[in-house]
Parts: C-alpha cells; structure tokens; sequence
C-alpha cells in the first residue's frame, strides 16, 4: 500500500527521542510532543457514547442472572437451609448452599483464616449462605426471599474500641487482637524532655466505604473445562489467581477480562466470594451466569478503610523543630486480618523531620466486614491527627502553620532509616502552594472578617504529604506491535480504573514512535491475551507501566534501526529513527520510509518486548502533595461551605495534564467526603447490624458538596532516578492531607477543634455546644 | 400463583418463557390523549388489571423509535432498557434514586430509569445516552464531556450527560450554581465534579453556536 | 428488586378508590419515588399497584376565585419550586420544593406523594422488626438516635420526612380528598398522626382515600414566607432540621406567624410556642432568639441527638433574622 495513504506520523521531520543501544536506558525525554500535554483520553468517545462494555454490561446468550443469600446477623452459625420453596419458583435453575458438595471450596481470608464458601460459623452480616441462578434477577431476588434459614445467632462485637474489654464477644477463638505493631527510633522521652512545646490529642475517623459506581460482580462462562470470567475488577491476574488457586484449576484454563470498570478505589484488587459463586453457579446450570452484587451488599462485604483511634503526641523547640512524635493508635479490619492498621503510622514515621519516634498500632477484630486497601490506605486517617496536632503546635509556638511544616521537611526517607528520596517536592508543594493559595492574605482577612460580629466565621487550613509507596516496581510485561502500515498495537495487562492509563500509555507510544495517539490499538487487561501486569492501585500504575512501554517502543526502535542497516548497508550507529522515516546521519540519500522497509514487510510487523526494571537501590521513590482551603462555618447551624481548594502535587514528570488535574479534583472530592460527610454506623449495643446500607444514609459528597473554586497546581521535579519515563503515582497523595487541612480551617474559623470525622452539622454542633458550655 | 405455561429457554419469541400473555378477551388497547400523553396499549376498558405472572403488552417510545414489548408490572424501565433491549448505556447504580447513574429523559426531563416502571413509561418519549449520538458521532453534550475529561473510570457519565443534556434543553444558559445544582442529582465517586462542570459550561456554548 | 405485584391503571376516580379500599396492601403509584423504594426494601408488602398516572383530576393549578391556589396533588415538585405565582405569593413552599430530593426525583415525585410518604427512619427502612411495622420495639429509642425526634416521640421516634408538609402547614393549605364516603377537606396540619395516637399510620387517610388536590388560601397582606434545611449533604439528604416561616408583618411588628419544623418531630411540629413569643411584637434578633429559645422548651432528646436543640435554636433564629431582612 502506499505509504504516503495514511498521514500515520504526526509530521514529517518532526523529531522523536534518540534511540538508545541495546542494554542502555533511553534519556529522559526533553521537549516532548505529546506527553505533558492536555490530552482528551483515547477511550474517551467509547465511555461518553455508551459503547463502552463494561462487566456489568456483558450479556451472554443463555445467560442467567445470580444472587447470594447473605447471613443478616452480625455473628451466628447455619443450622439449617430449607430451600425446598426457592428451587420451585418461576425461573429458578438452581440453589447452591453448603449441603452442596461442589459448594464446599475453601475460601482464604487470610493466612490462617480459610473458611467454606458458604461457611455454616458467619462472623459479619453479609456472609455467604447461599446462592441462587434464576431467568431474570427478580427471580433471583424471590428465590433469596423463599430460602428459609435458621441460624443461632452468637454474641457480636461491633465497636473495636470495647473489643479488647474483658467479657467482649469473641470474634475467633483466640481472641479479639489480631496484632500489636511497634516502632521507634531515638528517644522519645528525651525528645518530649527537651521541647519548649508540647501537645498531645485523641482523634478518630469513621469507617468509610468504597462504593464505587459500579456494583461489584462478574459474569462466568464455562467452555467445557475452561472458564472465563469478565470481572468489575482493577486486576485481572489477580482475580485470575485466586480463582484458578480456589477451584483447583491451572491458570491456563482461568481467563479474566476486564477491559473497564466502574471504580474500584482499592475495593477491586481482589476477586470475591462472588467471583467463585458465579463460576460454581455456572457450571451447575451449564450455562453463563451474571452475578452482581447489590447495591446494599457493597455496602456489608466488599471492604472498606478501618476506622481509626488515634491519640498523637508532639514535641517541638520554640523555633518549630521538632523534637519528638509518639502515635499510638487502633483499628480494625473487620472480622478477618485484614489491616486494620495497615500503615497506619506511616506519616509520622515519614513525613515531618523528627529524631525522636515512637509507634504503637493495634489491629483488632470485629464482626464487621473485612476491610480491603482504601486508596492511600492509613494515610487520611493518619493525617487528620497529625495535621491537627501540628497545627496545635504551630498555634503555642506562635507560628504560621505553613512555616512549622517547611521548618521540619525531610531530605531522606526517616521511616526507611534515612535512605534519600530520588527526589522530594514537599517543601514546593508547601511553599507554591501557599503562595497560590494566597496563604497568609487569606489566613489575615479570615481572622479580620471574624471580628464582624456576624455568626458565619471563615477559615482556611492547610496539610501536606507523602505517599508510603508510588514509585511503582516490577514486574511488568508489555508488548508493542509495529504493524506493516506504521500503526500500532499496544498490549499491557494493567487496567485502567480511571486514571487514563491507557491515554498515557499511548502518549508514550506516540511519543517515541512519532505515531498520532489515534493509530494506536490498545488491549489490556485480559489475561487470555494481554501481558502480565499487577494490579491497578498504590499509585503504581503509571510509574510501573509506563517506562515498561517505552522500552517496548525503544525495542521496536532498536529492530526497525537494524532493518535499516541492513537494508541501507548502514552502521546500525550512524542510522537515526526519526519516526516515518530511519535516515543516516549526515548522508541524507541513506534514508529509508520505515513502512518500505522490506524485513517489515515481509515479517508483517516488528514486536518490541518491555519488562520493568528494578527501582534504583538504597534510594526511595515518593510522590508529594499539599493542599489548601478556605471555610465558612455557620456557627447557628453547624453548616460548612468548603468555598476553596488548591491542591499542589509533586509526581515527577505530568504525563497527561488533562487526566492529572482531574485526580487531584477526584482526591479532594473523596477527602471531603471522608472529612465531611461518609460514616458507617452499626446499631452498636442493640442488633449490630449496619444501619446506613444505602447511598442516602451512607453520604458520598454530590456536586453541591464541592467548592466551584478548585485549582491544581502540579511542582513538576524532573526525576530522572526513579524510571525512565520520570513520572511517580498520583492517585493516593490526592486524597491525604484533605479532612485534615479542612479541619484545620475548620478550626480557624471557630477556635473549637474538633477531633473526630465526619465534619457534619452534627459533630460541629455538639462541638460548638459543648465548648460553649466549657466557656461559661 | 404461577401458571406453567412448559420450559422454553431459547430466545426464539415464541412461548415467551412460563407466562401466559394477558388475557383480554376483546380488550382493546385505548389511545387516550391524557396531559398531553398519550396512554398506550395498558388495557384500559375490558381487563382492568395486569397480574403479577402476567406480561404487560407496551409499548415504549426510545430515541425516537417504538419498542414493543411484554413486561411484568414490576419490571423497570432501568431493566428493560438494558436486559431486554440491549441498550447498555444507561448503567445501574443502586436501583434506588440514589446516585443518578440511570438518568434517562422522559419527555425532555432527566429522571431516574431505576425508580420508573416500565408500565408506567408507556406513552411518554424516552431518551437515553444512545439517543444523543448522530449515527456514529458524538452529539454536542458528549463531545463536551470528551473534550472536558469530564469523567475517570467513565461509569456515572451517561447518567451525568443525560442529566447535563436535560438541564441544558431546559436552561440552555445556567449559571455555574445552576449547573452545580443540575448536576446534584448525580454521585461521582471518582470525583470528576469539577470537570463536569466544564463540560456542561463547554456543552451550552457548543450548543448557542 | 422489587416483588411481584398487580397493576392497574384506573382511568377514573371513582375505580381508583374502588381498587384502593380493596385491600391494605393494594397501595397508590403517583410518582413512585417513594413506593418502590420502600417495595425494593420489604419495608411492606404490596399485592396490587393502582396507578393515579392516568386520573386528569389530581393534575394542573389553577388560581381560585377567593385568590387563593388549588394544586393538583400528581403536580411534579419540580413544577411546584418553579412555578412562578408560588414562587412569589407563597414562597416557602417554592423553596421546600426547590430542596427536596434530587433533581431527577423533583421530576418525578409529587406533591401529594411528598405528604404522604414514608418514614425514613434507618431501622424503618431496614431489616429490622420495629414498632411501626407491626413489630414490638421502636429500635430507635435506645440505638442510633442521632437523626430522630426531639419533640413529640411517644413509643415511635421517627421524624417526618417531607419539606413540604411544613410549608404547606405554616401557609394553612388544606387538602381535597376523596374516598368511599366522598369529598371532604383536611387541613394539611391535620393530615399526619402523632406517635402518640398510632404509631403504625402515618395519615389520617382512611382506606381507599386519594388526596386529589393542595388548597393554598390566599395569602394574607404582608404575609412573608420561607423554608431553609440544614442538612448534611446539599443534595438528595432528608432534612437534619428544617423551619417553615409564614409571618404576617404589619409595619414592623408580627402580626401573627407560624414556625413548622421538620427533622424534629414524627409529625411537621407547629412551634406554637415560638409563634407566641412573636406575635405583636417586632422582629429582632432578641425576639428571635427568644422565639428560637421557647420553640424548644419542651424538647426531650435522645442518647445521640442532643445536638439538635442547639441546631434547632440558631436554626430558628437565623431563619427569623433572614426573612426580617428581606
């Protein structure tokens, strides 16, 4: 075909990235073409026209729908499931229940913890009892209704705070500790002795729940012995693993595909009991079955961020250093191990310059849903202590709290014992930002405005920053196809939650390529067929993938450029790529059209193959992030309008200005609803069952909830250390420091501090009530 | 009590699975100009009730096309749109009024598909995401919410532009409180708020030129 | 999901009340916003729908002959906040409108459904065997109370639920309702049932009774009147507290007014003894701080919801002091 036909390239003599040597790393990329930019995503027509399928949408023939009975106790045995009236209803192809011997598979919780699918001993509401198949899912749904169960319901534990009293409730029989972490570094004490400041406080922040938009599930298919699953999930291996381990099948006969999801916030890093069920459900009526959950269920059993009980100590000198940090703090991840505390104490073994360490974390068991990672797990909860009590400090020592931070920033990873960071932009993201924010101007007219004599009171308050991980790691595999044309076929197993993944991944492609982002053909996450990717979360995505696709593209580079010499009789050292065409340096008659190579043509396409490296030893890879707000709080009613936010991040190198800015918006929305609004509450002392199973009683932020005033503003710090693409995670570092920073705001506006979440009328109420009281 | 009408589990139309059609001996399908409505095919005069193993003939008006079909008195119009009718763009979200991700219209209007039965649908004009697109093209709104990034894992966005399409047909130039207000009937997670403000901000311009 | 039920979509009156006094669970679909949640949560059962959709009587407004409004109760909520004579001679209940639900639910929900909706009550709603349902506890009482009544509880602790109700009740809307005995009349204020009387109804509707119609009498000269809610979320949430204002003004001083509370009491709470404090007497932020003061004077709260004497109070005040200003 002619090579002219199709305007592949962005334009001719437009220059593309040197290509490196084999074995050596590509530089980092100086002036781009495409990356950094503002770039609408390259999936963006299929999500916006409706065209785009995700798992709750894949409809099979023969297709049934599935649904679970889950036990409505907090902790009870099965004696008995009579489903003799679910199986006769209409529509109903079969009941799976413990009596069920193809039912029996072992379900892992945790090491230790390996229970039956439909374990008789429930130790949450919200366990698997049984399972039905039907026509139509109102069919499904009587079924549920027609099973009748008898249980024994048992002595439950909801509070983790009562937990470890004597005469609780057992969750297991060994007791209700699931463990006790500990830390230290220097000496505390000699820290707290030697302070001219000190401050000490209990905080606490609610259980939140993912609930991403799109219900947990998946459909299951059996070709004979082979099963596909298309699974809402973040991680197609992972689901793909565990399922393959679960029912005792090798992972060649386990294909997983999830090409999109509807979020998964850290609640999609696993498959589910679900996952199983279905794949149990379809093979019993041998045809596919469609299993999600409902929109309550997610609300019981599908994970959530623990619930944190925090007392924080700070000791600092009268010119801000600080000299000592003790935390010691609970949680509980439910009624299995499953971190209840994890990193819970990240952020003061990290963030903030201190000598003087100590971290106690208690992790304990509750008849709760187990907790599954919460995007930036133990850091909001964390942050919302520490921001507050440094705030604290900064107000004995007559500080501006801006400058007690920037007074005590790290130049090395403290909680790694000092290794140094590849590189850190706390300290710009603190300053930047506060000078966007127009800090210390807003801080003076809040404080004036106060003065009034009106009840509304303003504020604004501030948090910064580090991400536990985010610098991403192997493994990773990633392919990219050269077809004869000049277009492209990208193929990586990660998934792409939301984040615009696959956009960056192609904006790398084009960039090295010289090919247009539209000429690339993108499948990902589908273990039948795409390369092996972990998955989706920890803000390791981009850093992960994305210096992997280069070098698949640099691969693909590296053999068009020993065609060329072949063809040309060229060192293959004197040849440049230059995108559409591979030309000799300073011999411009040596030049060859990358689609008349003949070797492509006659192979059909030229394959680059990109594994991750390893990290850069001793040294830590981190993103960075600060953010600022301004609040008006009503202190008739309790009311608080967030009226401004600016979010700085530093993440290296800004892949996709576009996509980048809307996380940082995406984050602070998320941290609104943690600081402000979401809670889970169980009926503590009565059933202990979860009162707040639905999306009005448990409260996500809406588009009233957010201020119209939002600005990010990215510290891009070349990183050329960390991977050869320069850029870190964002995902997490977005949502950190914002319940805190607002109840720092929250704070100056009305001089009550208030210690634990949400920030809702209620809370602020009962705070301005009682330091009402307090004052006379 | 169900009536078995025999097993039949192929989709070839006829039996249509266990339930018998309604029986209405001489009814006729009333067209009755209601409101402005009109009230089609639920029977009105002879069989004055559907039961709960019957199926409901109606027929309902979608993008402009009608679409007849048997449904159960319980079955939404969340459910047929998607199940029955393979128009998978309208997403569920919690079946409940309680996070926007089914916004259809319903005579120009944004409502929730998942609180509306499908019997009560009949007669009104329904749209759905599908219904914006000109052929294979992105009508305005879309184009906006493309153009905007106005969506991350992309899930709430049908619900967000039906929702963004119907403020616009009736206010074709909100205010930003308007928009935000518009917009609140539909959660977003991911948080895209702010860029979806955009959009719509971008979706009046692109629609005043 | 929901269950099975029956449907029927009487094209008269006359059969829809028929159909409705056939049994206690043959239940009414106007806009079934908040019908079928309640289905979709099991909250009761359902054996037949009978849907008013098609009765041309409960639609439309029309200005009366006397000045005042007669809204047909299938009117929309979103056509009742935008309409604009409501809008300007009877501003609370535009307002209460404006704030209810969620845009979408404002298109579909109704004005006669907004009044006779069901609690939202988290253990009502939930699976939880309680009082009002037909079990033996109210599980409110002693659990998690933070958003129940401060007034009015008597073995159910719920609080009503709809923006309207007060509004309509501070304006003296009384309802049409027709039933197997006929038409009658109904003061809005006297539509909903005290706890106290029975705590398994919600109305005073008797079987097969459909409210076709809202009266607004004509607003009395110098009438000003508002709604504000305070809640936690500024979108779909049910009111944490709610106040309706009607003040009827004579130069300065309040002739008389009513103050309606929502997200205080099982019922809309009439705060009779804040109107007392007020009448004849100036608007001043002393007056309606005393006003906020007495309103709740007789308030009993529960373990969790002591907040809300304080939120009620400056609630009241600030409410008082917006409606004086404009």
């Amino acid at each position: 075909m002619a090579d002219d036909q199709k305007d592949l390239y962005y334009t001719k003599d437009l220059p593309v990235p040197e290509t490196p040597p084999a074995g050596k790393e590509p530089a980092p990329w100086e002036k781009t073409n495409v990356i950094g930019k503002r770039k609408p995503r390259v999936d963006g027509y299929e999500r916006v026209s409706g065209t785009a399928v995700y798992p709750s949408d894949v409809t099979l023939p023969r297709m049934l729908y599935g649904a679970v009975l889950r036990c409505p106790h907090p902790h009870a045995k099965v004696r008995k499931v009579d489903i003799s009236a679910a199986e006769k209803l209409p529509g109903v192809r079969t009941v799976l229940t413990n009596d069920d011997p193809a039912a029996r598979v072992k379900w892992r919780w945790a090491k230790g913890h390996e229970v039956l699918l439909f374990d008789p001993h429930c130790r949450f509401e919200g366990e698997a009892v049984a399972a039905v198949a039907a026509d139509t899912p109102q069919q499904a749904s009587d079924a549920l209704h027609a099973i009748q169960v008898d249980y024994e319901i048992l002595p439950f534990v909801v509070d983790e705070r009562k937990a470890l009293e004597s005469g609780a409730a057992k969750v297991h029989s060994g007791g209700n500790q699931v463990k006790k972490d500990s830390y230290s570094r220097g000496d505390v004490a000699a820290g707290f002795a030697e302070a001219s400041a000190v401050r000490e406080r209990e905080f606490r922040t609610e259980a939140e729940l993912h609930t991403p938009l799109e219900l947990h599930g998946c459909v299951a298919n059996w070709d004979g012995d082979s099963l596909s699953i298309w699974e809402s999930t973040q991680g197609v291996y992972a689901v793909q693993s565990k399922v393959a381990k679960t029912l005792g099948l090798p992972l060649s006969k386990v294909r997983v595909i999830g090409h999109y999801l509807g979020g998964g916030f850290g609640s999609k890093l696993e498959p589910g009991k679900y996952t199983v069920i279905a794949a149990l459900l379809a093979k019993q009526v041998a045809r596919p079955v469609k299993l999600f959950l409902s929109r309550e269920e997610t609300f019981l059993c599908v994970g959530n961020r623990p619930p944190a009980n925090m007392k924080i100590k700070v000791g600092a000198k009268r010119d801000g250093t600080l000299t000592a940090l003790e935390f010691v703090a609970s949680g509980t991840g439910g009624a299995y191990p499953a971190g209840g505390t994890a990193i819970l104490d990240w952020l003061v073994r990290d963030l903030y310059t201190c000598a003087n360490v100590r971290c106690e974390t208690t992790d304990i068991f509750i008849n709760g849903g187990p907790a599954r990672p919460f995007r930036a797990p133990g850091h909001p909860q964390c942050s919302w202590a520490l921001e507050q009590i440094m705030d604290e400090l900064a107000e004995e020592l007559g500080m501006d709290p801006v400058e007690l931070r920037l007074k005590n920033i790290p130049k090395v990873s403290q909680g790694r014992g000092g290794i140094p960071y590849t590189t850190t932009g706390l300290e710009e993201c603190i300053r930047q930002g506060a000078e966007a924010f127009n800090w210390q101007q807003a801080r003076q007219a809040a404080q004036q405005a106060n003065q009034s004599g009106s009840h509304l009171k303003r504020g604004v308050g501030m948090g910064s920053c580090v991400w536990f991980v985010g610098g991403g790691g192997p493994p990773s595999t990633v392919i990219v196809k050269l077809f004869a044309d000049g277009s492209v076929n990208l193929n990586m197993g990660a998934s792409d939650i939301g984040t615009g993944t696959k956009t960056v991944m192609a904006m790398i492609v084009a960039e090295e390529l010289g090919v247009k982002p539209e000429m690339i053909q993108i499948e990902n996450a589908d273990t039948g067929t795409t390369q092996y990717a972990t998955p989706s979360g920890g803000s390791k995505t981009v850093p992960t993938e994305a210096p992997t696709v280069r070098l698949a593209a640099v691969e693909v580079k590296r053999q068009l450029l020993q065609m060329a010499a072949e063809e040309l009789g060229v060192p293959v050292e004197n040849l440049r790529f230059e995108g559409a065409t591979i030309a000799a340096q300073g011999d411009a008659d040596k030049s060859v059209k990358v689609t008349a190579l003949e070797q492509l043509n006659k192979r059909g396409v030229a394959v680059g193959v990109g594994h991750r490296g390893p990290n850069p030893e001793k040294k830590s890879v981190n993103p960075f992030a600060a953010q600022f707000c301004e609040v008006e709080v009503n202190t008739k009613t309790g009311e608080i309008k967030v009226l401004r936010f600016v979010g700085t991040n530093e993440s290296g190198r800004v892949m996709d200005r576009l996509t980048f800015d809307n996380q940082v918006f995406g984050g602070i929305t998320m941290g609104i609803g943690l600081g402000m609004t979401e809670f889970r509450q169980f009926d503590t002392g009565q059933t202990g069952k979860l009162v707040n199973k639905n999306w009005h009683d448990y409260k996500l932020p809406t588009a009233l909830d957010v201020p119209l005033q939002m600005t990010s503003l990215p510290i891009e710090m070349p990183d050329p250390e960390a991977n050869n693409a320069g850029a870190k995670g964002l995902g997490e570092p977005v949502t950190i420091p914002t319940a805190g920073a607002i109840a720092n705001a929250v704070y100056h506006a009305t001089g009550v501090r208030i210690t634990s979440s949400p920030l809702n009328p209620l809370q602020v109420m009962r705070s301005l009530t009682e330091n009402r009281r307090e004052e006379g | 009590m169900s009536k078995k009408t025999g097993e039949h589990d192929c989709a070839c139309g006829k039996g249509l699975t266990r339930r018998g059609f309604l029986s209405t001996a001489g009814a006729t399908t009333a067209m009755v100009a209601v409101g402005g409505r009109v009230n089609v095919n639920v029977a009105q005069a002879a069989a004055t009730e559907i039961t709960s193993e019957e199926m409901a003939k109606v027929t309902l008006e979608i993008n402009g096309r009608p679409q007849r079909l048997l449904v159960e008195p319980r079955w939404t119009l969340l459910f047929v749109l998607r199940d029955r009718l393979g128009l998978t763009g309208t997403k569920v979200g919690c079946e409940r009024g309680e996070c926007g991700a089914c916004t259809v219209l319903i005579d120009d209007r944004p409502q929730y598909a998942c609180m509306t039965l499908a019997v009560e649908a009949a007669g009104r004009k329904i749209t759905t995401l599908e219904g914006l697109m000109e052929g294979e093209q992105l009508g305005p709104t879309q184009e906006a919410f493309l153009e905007e990034d106005a969506f991350q894992c992309g899930y709430c966005t049908p619900g967000q532009i039906m929702a963004a399409e119907g403020l616009l047909r009736a206010n074709p130039a909100p205010t930003a409180e308007e928009i935000a207000t518009g917009m609140s009937g539909n959660l977003c997670r991911c948080g895209a708020y702010t860029h979806i403000f955009n959009a719509v901000k971008t979706a009046a311009e692109k629609n005043r030129s | 999901m929901l269950p099975g039920f029956n449907y029927t979509r009487p094209d008269t009156l006359k059969k829809a009340v028929k159909e409705l006094k056939s049994g206690e669970d043959v239940l009414l679909h106007a806009g079934g916003t908040d019908l079928l949640g309640c289905l979709h949560d099991g909250v009761f059962p359902a054996s037949k729908l009978v849907s008013v959709s098609a009765l041309e009587a409960l639609q439309g407004k029309k200005k009366l002959a006397d000045g005042g409004l007669k809204i047909g109760a299938l009117t929309t909520i979103r056509s009742v906040a935008t309409d604009a004579d409501i809008r300007n001679r009877y501003a609370a209940l535009a307002q209460a409108a404006a704030e209810v639900a969620s845009p979408q639910l404002r298109e579909q929900g109704t004005l006669g459904g907004n009044l006779c909706q069901k609690p939202r009550c988290w253990y009502y709603r939930g699976q939880f065997p309680c009082l009002r349902k037909g079990g033996r506890k109210c599980f409110a009482f002693k659990g998690q109370n933070q958003f129940h009544c401060i007034l009015g509880g008597s073995a159910c602790y719920i609080v009503h639920p709809s923006d309207t109700a007060p509004a309509l009740i501070a304006l003296g809307a009384d309802l049409q309702v027709t039933g197997p005995r006929g038409d009658r009349s109904l003061p809005v204020a006297e539509l909903h049932v005290p706890p106290n009387e029975d705590p398994r109804r919600e109305t005073f509707l008797e079987a097969g009774e459909i409210i076709t119609a809202i009266k607004l009498p004509k607003p009395p000269a110098g009438l000003k009147s508002s709604y504000r809610k305070v809640r936690a979320r500024q979108s779909w949430d049910f009111a944490v507290a709610g106040v309706a204002l009607a003040l009827v003004m004579d130069a300065g001083n309040i002739r008389h007014g009513r103050i309606v509370l929502s997200g205080a009491a099982p019922i809309p709470w009439r705060s009779e003894q804040a109107e007392k404090v007020l009448q004849g007497r100036p608007l001043n932020a002393d007056t309606a701080a005393e006003a906020a003061t007495a309103g709740m004077a007789d308030a009993r709260p529960l373990e969790h919801n002591e907040y809300k004497i304080a939120l009620f109070k400056g609630l009241i005040e600030e409410e008082l002091m917006n409606l004086a200003e404009n």
